[in-house]
């Protein structure tokens, strides 16, 4: 049985030989610790992407099966991109630069995690129709079409690949920043937000037809969105809903035309009170339900929504920091969740920097260990 | 209505111009400045984070309602120094060192600020002397540390560690929060506060301050 086999048996409730060690990569810093330890090359350190070249050596070092977080699509997002700038170099070395999606960011030497926002350019109607809607029209250059059409003849047949659906709002979330969206949306200009909304999802909609079109077959569908944080949504669920709900029945629907079932969503936080408006528009699979750092559980969607709501993760990755008697009662904890069917255990997020090499290949050779 | 309930009720739907229009009207009337900021804007901003912590609203009703405190706190600000008028409390803020993430650090600020405390903000990628050097220079009854990252919260156990090499420990309270952080680690790195969301950081920071 291949690990494509075993994954989409396990999400539609049918026999597999076995569970299938599964990931979602890892922070650069992490890989840049392991190969000082000289537990990985140098060369792995650096360059790393989901189920790129390099994540498949390290899979095989490791002894993971697949990156779930493995997809293909179009070039989705503002195009052509803003140019970078450095606007200017604080005393402390700390750049403040023009990022791609028009955002002013702070960006301190020698941290490397997420930048902090210090403006944004998507202010207002006119900034909107001159300087984003164009970038965000759906032109035939966004898709490799030819890619597609040889896709599956040239895809790996072992693994399962996703196609990637794009963002309904956490990509304006990030050209906003979460207070201009907040400003925009619920006080200076709700029209103008709506229209926002509507006009990216409609080029990710065209995007998503014109790559199915080709014929290209995917194993599964798959959003990012990261729209909620450790008590909850970061807007309204309501307003969310209302927002939203259309774009990805319309995306949804068009996946399910094409034969594709599995709808997979990757939102960091408490995601509990937006599911609503994924299950019931067509998102039936959870990911990477953050488990670990901010309490988010798979057990009460599947109460709640019965067997049609499927998850991938929920693995509480700290284990991974601690020791062997860690790993093994995450493991325990897990094996029960994966007993249900139709739920996939995966790290709960990126591999964060103090993960035990050894910890890592010990979870995956006893998560394969694991029949039903 | 009175125009303090108006404040307060404008306020919570994130009004700022009507909220500044009105703190300026009552202001004109001679209405006393610590009363409107009191009966005002401070009730409007306990309103909102009393559903904030029952998930009755959101960040952005939050941001909004702050911004809406900031115009009326911009024009009462000059006439509460006149005054005299004292602020409940104060405290110094700020994201660990190796992180850079401000967003729940600002709706805590918010919300203390919500409460009448002075918040004094080090921004992010603070370093712990940094939090205990301005404790000291300003008088700070409470240090409050945000961090995102599992990784960057060890930092706060370092600014422990240095508020009892500097000998304010016993002066001076230390509260914890972000995404990773829990009530076990508060007591192991033993500082003294955890809450899990800003609105509760600001009650459990006037209660500190009393």
């Amino acid at each position: 049985m291949t690990n494509r086999e075993r994954a989409m048996n396990i999400l539609h409730y049918k026999d597999a030989d076995r569970l299938p060690a599964v990931h979602f990569g890892y922070w650069g810093e992490l890989l840049v610790e392991w190969a000082e330890q000289g537990k990985i090359p140098k060369e792995l350190a650096y360059g790393n992407g989901d189920g790129n070249e390099k994540d498949r050596i390290l899979d095989e070092l490791i002894g993971w099966d697949f990156n779930w977080s493995c997809t293909r699509g179009a070039n989705n997002g503002l195009y052509p991109r803003f140019e970078e700038k450095v606007l200017e170099v604080l005393p402390d070395g700390t750049k403040r630069v023009l990022n791609s999606v028009g955002v002013v960011e702070r960006i301190k030497p020698g941290i490397t995690s997420i930048p902090s926002e210090d403006d944004y350019t998507l202010k207002d109607r006119e900034a909107f129709e001159t300087l984003y809607r164009p970038k965000m029209q759906f032109t035939p250059d966004r898709v490799d079409f030819e890619y597609f059409r040889n896709f599956n003849e040239t895809r790996d047949k072992e693994r399962p690949i996703g196609l990637n659906l794009g963002s309904v709002l956490g990509n304006i979330r990030d050209m906003t920043s979460v207070v201009g969206m907040s400003y925009l949306m619920y006080d200076e200009d709700e029209e103008l937000f709506a229209d926002i909304v509507d006009t990216y999802a409609e080029m990710q909609y065209q995007c998503v037809k014109s790559i199915l079109e080709t014929g290209a077959k995917f194993d599964f569908a798959h959003y990012w969105e990261d729209i909620c944080f450790k008590n909850g949504p970061l807007l309204s669920p309501e307003i969310f809903d209302e927002l939203c709900a259309k774009h990805y029945k319309k995306r949804n629907d068009l996946c399910h035309q094409y034969g594709i079932d599995i709808i997979s969503l990757d939102c960091d936080g408490v995601t509990e009170k937006l599911l609503p408006t994924w299950f019931e528009n067509g998102v039936n699979t959870m990911f990477p339900i953050e488990i670990g750092v901010w309490g988010d559980q798979f057990e009460p969607a599947r109460k709640k929504y019965g067997k049609g709501m499927l998850g991938v993760g929920g693995m509480d990755k700290t284990a991974l920091r601690k020791d062997k008697a860690a790993v093994d009662a995450e493991i325990e904890r897990i094996k029960r969740l994966a007993s249900m069917g139709g739920f996939i255990p995966c790290p709960d997020h990126r591999l964060m920097p103090g993960t035990k090499f050894e910890l890592v290949q010990y979870y995956a050779e006893e998560i394969k260990k694991i029949r039903f | 209505m009175s125009i303090y309930l108006e404040i307060s009720e404008n306020l919570q739907k994130g009004k700022a111009k009507i909220v500044k229009e009105l703190v300026q009207k009552a202001v004109d009337d001679g209405l006393p400045a610590a009363q409107i900021l009191n009966e005002g804007l401070i009730s409007g901003m306990t309103v909102i984070g009393e559903k904030f912590k029952n998930n009755e609203v959101y960040v952005p009703e939050v941001l909004i309602a702050a911004r809406a405190m900031n115009m009326g706190v911009q024009i009462l600000k000059p006439l509460l120094i006149e005054d005299g008028v004292q602020s409940t409390g104060k405290v110094c803020l700020g994201t660990v060192q190796g992180d850079m993430h401000d967003i729940g650090k600002n709706l805590v600020k918010m919300m203390m600020e919500g409460k009448g405390i002075e918040v004094v903000d080090l921004g992010t990628d603070v370093a712990p002397e940094t939090f205990v050097n301005t404790a000291i220079e300003q008088n700070c009854q409470i240090i409050c540390c945000s961090a995102l990252l599992t990784t960057t919260m060890e930092v706060m156990a370092d600014v422990v560690k240095c508020a009892e090499n500097a000998g304010i420990r016993d002066k001076v309270k230390i509260m914890v929060g972000g995404a990773p952080v829990t009530e076990d680690f508060c007591n192991k790195i033993g500082a003294d506060k955890y809450t899990s969301d800003a609105a509760s950081a600001a009650d459990v920071a006037v209660a500190l301050c009393r």
